[in-house]
């Protein structure tokens, strides 16, 4: 099983090694990954096995992203669900030079002042994790079942707006899914188109 | 426009290097003199120039007009289309208008593509674009000027994204009567708007299943036309379209991949734009929209994809029915009464005479084929099925054949061949037989042309979009399918034994005969009146008799028993007659005849068409049917008698508010042809009904029939609510 999830990752990082690959789909396995953390500890996937993980892709200086944390509503959606023994993984995945690429120093920075409750931010200046994912956008958002396997993917909720004054009219999608996993129900809309500002990659 | 101020609070998001949740908004007014426009600054420096235009100097009550909001981005800034792509956001407009208005849906210009590092594909715009809107003003204004104000909201991004919004407002004297303005910008963007995607004739698409992949097909010779030709997807809902890809083209057809990368893999297709260019994001792009419902709605229209042998089985059928068409029937009587008086014979002579027959309908589609050939790479506008019963002057010379082809069933005269081409070509009198049978076979298919039943319709839609040698073989297939049953009856005349005995009464069946020709005289002067109106048709007569008359001179005159004195006097005099007669009724008066086409179409509650009309009905939400008729197609009267002037349809084309066009093609209007080309007809009839304005028009079938028409009238207003 390691093995072949090992394999999976292997040729989707070949895939993905000029641009961003396509989406693995619901359903199948999510490829493994590992990144440093914020603190310099590095994060994988392989070791929350057993776990919901969710994936969050992220972009400080994206509009998109600073609707959600503007508002408090991307925090109370981390603290809410880690809370609940979900692993929530923060990942930058924008290219050194690029808007939104941080330092180690400068996440830990905004964790403190944004107050986010994420399990880790995990740092991808090569956006290999991106590409494992075809992650186009910041957010973009991926929720991993126990059993190693994709159960959503696509936007944070319903209105494809920068504007934080829709968030309490939107349906969040996130949170949908993980209600319906959590009590072990079906999740019903696994895939979402996903809306924000694009993920930076490196300009080959 | 009245100069007027305007203080459009224009909040601009400020993205801080260094991270903090707080946004800073910064309120700008911007006063201008001209317009209502408001500008977006990021750092200092001006990122959009937001304005609203409109393409007129007042508002007139109920008379539509465009507005347009024009969006001026900084260098390397783009805002986005409709379909955003990969990242970025779609602009809005959202109205604030007052009551009894209407506004359209934002009209998109083709966008351009853009591919950033990691394969992030946008579709949106750079530099500049205009957002175009139809509004509709009610039939009256109290107020004596219009403040129009609209909330716009927008993505700009360059390598940052940055939201920018404003409130503007347009103001708009009111008047009885308006100057077009800012007419160079609305008719640069207007030309970079989409096109209807054309139904069959000009293009057609085939979606079909890969895997998780679409396979979109389009066939068009367009295509060879055009170096970048790419597909801008609009996927709906949550629909996750990947990059649509090139995977195939030939000289005319090419084909697209459009990976799904959502859950609804079961998508049979995805409506969007082909987009055609010289160069990738070029200036001269141009683009076929197709609409949510183009693929749903196809199966009414006759589909070409089809393939050729289908479409030369349809010509053969179509040949093949022609024969129980109104208008040849005449000559079916013609040609049975020929094989009664031949059934007497030798059955080799029977036969001979059922292939001259064969042949002579075989050299007439020939003979048109070519003739389309040629006129087609002379590059005129050339349809069929009454191309030729849009001139006039064919008109005339089917009536003259037709008169003096009666004339001779009434033995008025005797058609004899000249003693020195007899001797040439026909040695003997059984080889008459076969020119008099191959003749008969060219004349039994000129008649029959008007007569585009169904299947032909459709098979030679097809043909006119294809090569010299489709054509050929398509007609060859017509004339296969027309000649069918002669040949069949006279290389196996046994079948002939149920036909009556030849006798004495074949003379008055002759003579009948003439009565049916003058019959189809009548129709045919029926046309020209409908053409040239009742002098026309008049002055044709006149002439008709001129030709009677030498007709009878010949019969009465010009015999064998005559002297050679007596015959060339005869001659003379009725080349003088002709002659005479044709300068001045045709020539002369003929020509100098015309007819308001209105005076065909204002009939009853019918408008006559116009494009324009159809446009500003369809803008102003109105469903709008069209009958596309004319004065000498059968058919068409038919289907008006029958359906549209029935009691029921009348009542629920009322009930649905629908408005009721006619476009009339009795003399060729080159407008009313290239529509028809569009829907892939050939010809007259042709029913369409517009339902909403974003939806796609329905083709009905060439034979209407009450319920196809009631049905489709009741589901189109239901959806429309």
């Amino acid at each position: 099983m390691k093995t072949k999830l090992i394999l999976t990752a292997l040729t989707s990082l070949a895939a993905g090694a000029l641009y961003a690959s396509d989406v693995p789909p619901v359903g199948s396995a999510a490829p493994d990954f590992s990144a440093p953390d914020a603190n310099g500890k590095t994060q994988s996937l392989a070791e929350y096995k057993g776990k919901y993980v969710v994936l969050e892709w992220f972009n400080p200086e994206c509009p998109f992203v600073k609707k959600h944390y503007g508002s408090d509503n991307m925090q109370k959606l981390q603290a809410e669900y880690t809370g609940k023994g979900v692993v929530w993984l923060t990942i930058d995945s924008n290219a050194p030079g690029t808007e939104g690429s941080i330092s180690a120093d400068q996440a830990k920075k905004i964790m403190d002042s944004w107050k986010t409750k994420q399990t880790a931010l995990l740092l991808d200046p090569e956006s290999k994790v991106a590409k494992l994912y075809g992650a186009k956008n910041t957010p973009n958002m991926v929720i991993i079942g126990p059993d190693g396997k994709i159960v959503y993917e696509g936007a944070i909720d319903s209105k494809a707006t920068p504007n934080p004054a829709d968030i309490p009219s939107s349906t969040n999608y996130v949170k949908a899914a993980l209600d319906e996993a959590l009590a072990g129900k079906p999740v019903s809309n696994t895939q979402t188109r996903p809306y924000g500002c694009s993920v930076k990659y490196k300009s080959s | 426009m009245r100069a007027s101020l305007l203080c459009g609070a224009v909040r601009t998001m400020i993205i801080l290097r260094m991270p903090s949740l707080r946004q800073l908004s910064i309120a700008a007014c911007a006063v201008l003199l001209a317009h209502t426009a408001a500008g977006q600054t990021y750092q200092g420096r001006e990122l959009v120039k937001a304005s609203l235009l409109a393409d007129t100097s007042a508002v007139v009550p109920g008379k539509p007009f465009t507005v347009g909001l024009l969006l001026r981005m900084a260098p390397g800034w783009h805002t986005y289309w409709k379909y955003s792509g990969d990242a970025g956001l779609p602009t809005e407009i959202k109205w604030n208008l007052p009551p009894g208005w209407k506004v359209g849906e934002i009209q998109w210009p083709i966008p351009l593509k853009t591919i950033d590092p990691g394969d992030i594909l946008t579709y949106g715009y750079q530099d500049e674009v205009l957002l175009i809107q139809e509004v509709t003003p009610p039939a009256k204004i109290a107020e004596s000027s219009m403040k129009l104000s609209a909330q716009t909201d927008w993505l700009v991004c360059e390598k940052i994204c940055i939201p920018g919004n404003a409130n503007l407002v347009l103001e708009l004297p009111t008047s009885t009567l308006a100057e077009p303005k800012n007419t160079d910008l609305f008719a640069r963007y207007r030309r970079l708007l989409p096109q209807k995607f054309p139904d069959a004739k000009t293009a057609s698409t085939t979606w079909s299943h890969a895997g998780n992949d679409l396979d979109f097909k389009i066939s068009s010779e367009q295509i060879a036309n055009y170096r970048a030709i790419d597909f801008f997807p609009l996927p709906e809902g949550n629909t996750v379209a990947g990059h649509p890809s090139i995977e195939s083209r030939t000289a005319n057809e090419i084909s697209f991949k459009i990976p799904i990368e959502s859950t609804d893999r079961s998508l049979s297709s995805m409506p969007g734009l082909i987009v055609f260019a010289e160069h990738e994001n070029g200036n001269d792009r141009t683009a076929l929209e197709i609409g949510p419902t183009q693929v749903t709605a196809a199966p009414l229209i006759a589909q070409p994809s089809r393939g050729l042998a289908t479409f030369l089985f349809f010509g053969f059928i179509g040949g093949f029915i022609l024969n129980l068409m109104p208008c040849v029937l005449p000559v079916i009587s013609l040609k049975i009464f020929g094989f009664i008086k031949q059934s007497g014979e030798s059955r080799a002579k029977i036969f001979h005479s059922g292939l001259a027959f064969t042949a002579g309908i075989f050299a007439w589609f020939i003979a048109l084929a070519l003739l389309l050939i040629a006129l087609k790479s002379a590059g005129r506008d050339v349809t069929w099925g009454g191309f030729q019963f849009t001139n006039a002057y064919f008109v005339l010379t089917l009536s003259v054949i037709v008169l003096v082809f009666a004339l001779n069933l009434f033995g008025v005269f005797e058609i004899s061949l000249p003693p020195s081409l007899s001797r040439g070509m026909l040695s003997t009198a059984e080889r008459k037989d076969h020119l008099g049978s191959f003749f008969q076979g060219v004349f039994a298919t000129v008649l029959a042309t008007p007569c585009t039943a169904p299947f032909l319709g459709t098979a030679l839609g097809f043909a006119f979009t294809q090569s010299p040698l489709v054509i050929l073989s398509m007609f060859v297939a017509v004339a296969a399918g027309m000649s069918a049953p002669y040949f069949l009856l006279s290389a196996q005349p046994a079948w002939m034994r149920f036909l009556p005995q030849p006798g004495p009464w074949m003379v008055h069946v002759k003579q009948f005969m003439g009565f049916l020709l003058l019959a189809t005289l009548l129709f045919l002067l029926y046309v020209l009146g409908a053409q040239r109106g009742l002098d026309g048709a008049i002055w044709a007569s006149c002439f008709l008799l001129i030709i009677a008359l030498a007709c009878w001179m010949k019969g009465a005159f010009i015999v064998p028993t005559a002297s050679g004195l007596k015959r060339a006097i005869a001659c003379g005099l009725m080349l003088v007659l002709l002659v005479a007669g044709g300068l001045y009724f045709i020539g002369n008066k003929f020509q100098s005849s015309k007819i308001d086409v209105a005076q065909n179409t204002s009939g009853g509650d019918w408008q006559p068409f116009t494009p324009e009309r159809l446009q500003s009905e369809r803008e102003q939400g109105h469903a709008v049917f069209v009958d596309f008729t004319a004065a000498w197609c059968l058919t068409c009267k038919f289907n008006e008698k029958t359906v549209l002037e029935n009691s029921e349809v009348r009542d629920a084309f009322q009930r649905h508010g629908v408005v009721k066009m006619k476009a009339d093609w009795t003399n060729g209007d080159s407008v009313i042809t290239k529509l028809l080309q569009q829907f892939g007809r050939p010809g007259v009839p042709l029913y369409v009904l517009y339902p909403g304005k974003s939806q796609e028009p329905i083709v009905f079938p060439e034979l209407l029939t009450k319920n196809v028409l009631l049905d489709k009238l009741e589901t189109i207003t239901v959806a429309s609510r």
